[in-house]
């Protein structure tokens, strides 16, 4: 069930409206079970993967908490191979079975492991990390187990962040579900505005993007220089609008019901860094992954070479994490590059700025910054959009001789897709930088307010598009 | 002091209602307000693609009248019909669209009058399934109030169609631009259109493609929805030609979906022509635009064919009288 579609409309209504007259102790029981009805809408059968691993982890933390030392260390290992082991499975086992066969080749030799024909259970890196958070944080004593199996199942399954994060950690999560929320007007109207927004990226933007990302990026040869520039901004725009729509809508759903999700985007294209820029994009990720590997791997309290190899596994993993698919490695690998250099290039950086005299025009300096971010992290993105390497050193090349127009088979694409761009920025930057000023959808008139938002929905049926595809991030 | 939410008369809740009555009525209003402006301009236009349309669907007479997707409306070209057989012409061939939407128009033009001729023009896969041919329905959407005889086809485009469609802007989505346009005068200039039929000048220069059709899932409601069109211009007594025209395509294999077609068009006694891999164009790309579609030297060749084709008919001289 996609959240831009009418079933979840009338899902979440449904829902939200039996969710508030349940009594408080018989609320998990519904959110289990809708939760349970929203993720098999899906494939139904993928159920019992999930199933499995709830099992699995639930009295693997019963087990972690009683027991200490090495026994204690066995159970977390036990709940950890079961995890990864679900998705290397699902996820990993044919990719790296071509990759094998790739190289049997090479020598001359045939690979005689079959390949699986399974398709991927959706969102299953996303509860898989959700799950493994929670074995985790017992192991450290930060949380304890939870003894009530169907509380601990929908902690693992909460609809709003199931398919596509926010990956939640147990400390933030677990207790809400024995919160007694009351029907607030101020917080369910703020949840509804959430996901009106996240709608309006998803559909005004994201997928207006898609169409013209989509048309050159599925045949690169055929593009110029000048064309495949245009469509690598435009899919940061729409991965961004797509991704943080998303995740709009399901803090929005969630918080309507009372339930707080953590923030996953915070208007990532400002950042002035690289590192700054992974503080602020799929935050619940990048934690998950700083928490649990970067700082178990031992941080940048180690020797020099070693912090830069965590710094790079820990990417490279990242990139692994997204899709079974060399780009997404490569991408991964692009991104702990940057983070590398940027290190070691700090003190000359400095330098340099002095000497140009950067650092005495500071909104200029800092535009120059948000700038190259931005077309550093444009330049991977070419490599997570690619379908394949080929393609990617295609873009790559053919934005390097830059020749040639730009396609435009429809002037209206281009001018809806710069249009919603322009509004995403106008927005973002009121967010980033005027904060209290211009207020449209947080002005202290109602009429104001309410016009605003009424304006929100007259765009998306204006402008949005209703034939499009499915969130990016649910392959994952 | 309530202990449960369930019996709970919350000034929250009521708040909330009346706030939200109140949000809905704004937007229906916005809603009702711009829908009607821009049905009123989406109506007013002149020239262009989706005035095309609409003069298929609400104002044409044309005796010949040509339907299909883009290779309809550029393979068929008004001078020759109308010089050599002495009818009027209108190619209401629209880019982008299938079966369903060519169906639509021949439902609201025979509910008007009955054409002469009708030519259908049929593509290789023509019956390949695909959802984008059920998202381009959207062409039919301006449509859906003022003709009730489409609306069965348009209600194809998905279950919540007609809850959309309780909305005035939603059958206008995503033209505002090329509305705007449409009701400039720059439009008439900027892409000329002859009675319907859009020439195009390039000429194709790259070598012809082999193409090794595969078998693939048909629709079972497309096959369904053509045997309809031929037999609604059966019963209509409008001649029907049913004609696949040609690609600069060397297919190795025959296709499925014309295999179908021509046993329907047979069972009714339907003209069906196949050109797609007719040697004339196949071996000379100066004909082309692309590889499926003919440029203006192309269209006249292949109208003219056509057009021998429909005089050599043997009712011909039933249908002049």
């Amino acid at each position: 069930m996609l959240f831009d579609s009418f079933p979840f409309v009338f899902f979440f209504l449904t829902v939200t409206t039996i969710y508030f007259i349940t009594p408080y102790n018989k609320r998990w029981l519904l959110l289990l079970f809708s939760s349970c009805y929203f993720y098999m809408v899906f494939v139904p059968i993928y159920i019992l993967i999930l199933g499995f691993t709830i099992v699995i982890d639930y009295f693997a933390g019963i087990y972690i908490e009683r027991s200490t030392g090495a026994r204690k260390r066995l159970f977390l290992i036990f709940s950890l191979i079961a995890n990864i082991g679900v998705l290397s499975i699902f996820k990993y086992y044919n990719f790296l079975n071509e990759n094998l066969e790739y190289l049997l080749h090479g020598f001359g030799l045939k690979n005689p492991i079959p390949y699986l024909s399974i398709l991927l259970p959706i969102g299953l890196s996303f509860h898989t990390f959700q799950a493994m958070s929670y074995t985790i944080e017992i192991y450290r004593g930060n949380q304890a187990a939870e003894k009530h199996f169907g509380i601990y199942s929908l902690y693992v399954m909460f609809y709003p962040q199931l398919v596509a994060g926010p990956i939640e950690r147990p400390q933030n999560l677990l207790y809400q579900f024995r919160e007694k929320y009351k029907f607030d007007y101020d917080r369910i109207s703020l949840g509804l505005k959430m996901m009106l927004w996240g709608l309006f990226k998803k559909l005004v933007i994201a997928d207006r993007l898609a169409i013209y990302v989509n048309a050159t990026y599925n045949h690169p040869e055929y593009q110029t220089g000048l064309t495949l520039i245009i469509a690598t901004v435009f899919f940061a725009f729409q991965i961004y609008c797509d991704f943080s729509g998303y995740s709009d809508i399901a803090i929005g759903a969630a918080k309507v019901m009372g339930f707080k999700l953590m923030t996953n985007f915070n208007r990532p294209y400002f950042a002035r860094s690289i590192s700054e820029f992974w503080k602020r994009w799929h935050i619940s990720l990048s934690t998950w992954f700083k928490d649990y590997l970067y700082i178990s791997l031992g941080g940048n309290r180690v020797s020099v070479p070693r912090w830069y190899f965590n710094l790079f596994i820990v990417f490279l993993l990242s990139g692994l994490w997204h899709g079974a698919n060399w780009t997404y490695i490569i991408w991964g690998a692009v991104n702990g590059f940057y983070l590398i250099f940027a290190i070691i290039s700090r003190r000359y950086l400095k330098k340099i700025n002095k000497v140009i005299g950067l650092e005495r025009v500071p909104k200029m300096n800092q535009a120059f910054q948000i700038l190259v971010t931005f077309i550093l992290v444009c330049f991977a993105w070419i490599f997570f959009r690619a379908n394949n390497l080929n393609d990617a050193f295609t873009v790559i090349k053919k934005i390097a001789a830059f020749k040639g127009p730009l396609y435009m088979e429809n002037p209206s694409m281009l001018i809806y897709s710069s249009l919603g761009i322009s509004f995403l920025i106008l927005v973002e930057l009121k967010k980033e930088y005027y904060k209290g000023h211009f207020s449209i959808f947080n002005s202290q008139y109602k009429s104001v307010r309410y016009l605003s938002f009424a304006m929100l929905i007259i765009a998306i049926l204006v402008f949005g598009v209703f034939d499009g595809g499915q969130f990016i991030y649910f392959q994952f | 002091m309530q202990t449960t939410p369930a019996g709970k008369t919350d000034k929250n809740f009521y708040r909330f209602f009346r706030s939200l009555m109140i949000f809905l009525l704004i937007v229906g209003l916005l809603d009702f307000g711009i829908g009607n402006c821009l049905r009123y301009f989406f109506f007013k236009q002149e020239s262009g693609l989706l005035y095309r349309s609409t003069f298929a669907m609400e104002k044409t007479t044309a005796s010949v009248l040509i339907l299909g997707s883009s290779r309809a409306n550029h393979h068929y070209t008004p001078e020759v019909f109308e010089k050599r057989l002495h009818l009027s012409f209108y190619n209401a061939g629209r880019d982008g669209n299938f079966l369903f939407y060519h169906y639509a128009v021949l439902k609201s033009v025979l509910k008007r009058y009955k054409p002469k001729i009708v030519i259908l023009d049929f593509r290789n896969a023509e019956f390949l399934k695909d959802k984008n041919k059920y998202d381009r329905l959207s062409s039919l959407l301006p449509y859906y109030r003022t003709h009730p005889e489409i609306r069965a086809i348009v209600e194809l485009k998905s279950h919540y169609e007609k809850l959309k469609l309780l909305s005035s802007i939603y059958p206008f989505n995503s033209l505002l631009f090329t509305i705007a346009v449409g009701n400039t005068e720059f439009n008439k200039k900027r892409k000329e259109d002859i009675k319907g039929y859009v020439p195009l000048n390039n000429i194709w220069n790259r070598p012809i493609q082999k193409d090794t059709i595969n078998l693939y899932p048909t629709d079972s409601l497309e096959i369904k929805i053509f045997e309809s069109f031929v037999k609604d211009c059966v019963n209509a007594n409008v001649k029907l030609y049913v004609i696949c025209s040609p690609y600069f395509i060397d297919f190795q294999n025959s296709d499925y979906s014309i295999k179908i077609g021509k046993a329907i068009a047979d069972q009714n006694n339907v003209t069906f022509l196949d050109y797609s891999r007719d040697s004339l164009f196949k071996n000379n790309p100066t004909l082309f635009s692309d590889m499926s579609h003919l440029n203006n030297e192309g269209a006249i060749k292949f109208s003219n064919i056509i057009v021998d084709k429909i005089t050599n008919d043997m009712q011909l001289s039933s249908i002049r009288r």
